[in-house]
């Protein structure tokens, strides 16, 4: 007789702690489940609360991975888009979020992890490692990355210069990158603030952008940040 | 009918001072083992995780029964979430989804009242479960229309249900009994007791091996001096069940030195077999849930028949 096979998951040694701070994550029914309770319960809230309007949810692509990129003005932008996305794809989005503020403590890191599904992000000393994370997760099929190229929230409430990092996972491939705006989250949750104030919230949605014509050389990246910052600014009605 | 609030009070607070001494202790000589220069930091760890779970173990069983149950049942659902993701079993949501919602059921059955008999706890429907959930996991396959590798999910599906879940979870129906807070505090004090006494011999005096395929670090001397320690407990702690008769307590010693050292041996072979040390990293210098309640799977069972048996259901 054959001996069985066994598949124990790869992070079985590793403490909680450790584990939610990892990426990727290990798929579990537990996760699963209090992150789609924790959706409905968000989409409520945004609904009712921040009377969150959304406009152009159908120029989200359906099948490809793609990016979803925003300006950021509080956490609530966040939250807003995993309220845009298909609630039976929240466990395939991922917002990136910056190891170095939502990764640091064990409950921070519980929050990020399992409701937020979160892909912890170093801003600062190992970014390259970071963005080839991104990219490997958008080769598979599906997959939805968050990212705010701005790298931080706001204070005036003007778009600020968007970052690199965006245009080197985009520049030179066929990879759609969807800009949108929010509108009303910097009034709804200033920086410094503990709690938001019922304010309204409008998400825009704009066309899907593609770089795949573009080469890899420093002058296309700095276009792609440009062009995608552009389109930002444009579906807020402003110009930067 | 649940627990006893003035002889329950008294055994609990017996048995707060006993654990309250022994951490002042190990503590202390933790201490001065460290100050001699000794390296302390792998035992220190195990103490750390042990002043976390007395406090919540406490805590929970002073709650009384309806904590205790759910305590008990969070345990078995944790405990079989790490055998799922241990052995793989986690990557079919089929499968564990029912083990899950079975053991949610068998805690929901110990809650209820016997609507027969109108004692608490569903004794009827506790042990019939089995059936009914084992034809559920042997269901899925056919529902499914699959063959390929189904056996070995259905059977570590059935395994996971009937032995952490189902086995262990009697210790949450002892929680119905009269005197349900001397039996749980004793049977957690003892197990326990029994582990570190295990250790303690065998690396004192152990030099033949118990069971050198399935745990290399188990030693015949400390299997013995276990026994031997399990079979002096009951007797110094004849307070926690005042009613019991000396056949009853040597019964009771055997069932906690025998049955707590097999589970023991139990998790080292599954852990043996899948090729992992720990079954997860849930509890700091102790392992993960499985690795420590291991040894109260075999313990609660028998120990809450011998009690049914001999003392109908007090």
């Amino acid at each position: 007789m054959n001996a069985w096979k066994y598949h124990p998951s790869p992070d079985i040694g590793t403490p909680v702690a450790d584990r939610l701070q990892s990426f990727p994550r290990e798929p579990g029914m537990l996760v699963y489940a209090l992150r789609s309770i924790a959706a409905v319960l968000l989409r409520a809230w945004m609904r009712f609360y921040h009377r969150l309007r959304i406009d152009g949810r159908e120029n989200l692509p359906t099948r490809r991975s793609y990016v979803m990129v925003c300006n950021h003005t509080s956490h609530l932008d966040t939250l807003c888009l995993l309220s845009a996305v298909a609630l039976r794809s929240i466990h395939h989005c991922f917002p990136a979020a910056a190891a170095d503020y939502f990764f640091t403590s064990l409950p921070r890191s519980a929050v990020s992890a399992i409701l937020i599904n979160a892909l912890p992000f170093d801003r600062k000393a190992a970014s390259a490692r970071s963005l080839e994370l991104c990219s490997r997760l958008l080769e598979d099929e599906g997959n939805i990355l968050v990212l705010f190229p701005e790298g931080t929230r706001t204070t005036t409430g003007t778009t600020g210069r968007f970052r690199s990092g965006i245009g080197r996972l985009a520049a030179g491939n066929d990879l759609d990158i969807v800009p949108c705006h929010l509108e009303g989250g910097m009034r709804a949750w200033p920086k410094g603030k503990l709690w938001p104030r019922p304010h309204r919230l409008h998400l825009r949605i704009g066309r899907a952008r593609n770089f795949r014509h573009l080469d890899t050389s420093a002058e296309s990246v700095r276009a792609v940040c440009a062009d995608l910052q552009e389109c930002v600014s444009q579906l807020g009605g402003s110009r930067a | 009918m649940a627990i006893d609030l003035v002889t329950g009070s008294t055994v609990f607070l017996g048995y707060a001072i006993i654990t309250g001494a022994l951490l002042v202790l190990a503590g202390l000589l933790l201490g001065l083992l460290r100050l001699s220069g000794r390296d302390v930091s792998s035992p220190l760890s195990t103490y750390r995780g042990w002043l976390i779970m007395i406090p919540i173990v406490l805590g929970t069983l002073l709650l009384g029964r309806e904590a205790t149950i759910a305590g008990v049942t969070l345990l078995a659902a944790f405990g079989f979430r790490e055998f799922a993701r241990a052995t793989g079993l986690y990557e079919d949501w089929w499968m564990t989804g029912i083990v899950y919602l079975a053991i949610v059921a068998l805690g929901a059955v110990s809650l209820m009242t016997d609507p027969r008999l109108g004692q608490p706890g569903w004794y009827g429907f506790f042990m019939a479960l089995p059936t009914f959930v084992i034809a559920l996991i042997l269901l899925v396959p056919v529902l499914r229309n699959r063959a390929q590798g189904e056996l070995q999910k259905v059977a570590l599906a059935i395994f996971g249900f009937v032995y952490f879940g189902w086995m262990f979870m009697h210790l949450g129906f002892l929680a119905n009994t009269a005197n349900a807070l001397g039996y749980l505090l004793f049977l957690v004090f003892a197990v326990e007791i029994n582990d570190v006494a295990a250790f303690t011999f065998g690396k004192m005096f152990g030099k033949r091996k118990l069971r050198e395929q399935i745990s290399p670090n188990k030693t015949l001397a400390g299997s013995i001096g276990a026994i031997a320690v399990s079979l002096l407990l009951p007797w110094l702690l004849w307070f926690s069940f005042p009613h019991f008769s000396p056949a009853l307590l040597i019964l009771t010693g055997l069932i906690v030195g025998i049955g707590g050292q097999l589970g023991d041996l139990v998790i080292s072979y599954i852990k043996r077999d899948i090729g992992i040390k720990d079954m997860g990293a849930t509890i700091q210098g102790h392992g993960g849930i499985l690795d420590r309640v291991d040894s109260m799977i075999f313990v609660a069972p028998i120990f809450f028949h011998m009690v049914r048996w001999f003392n109908g259901a007090g």
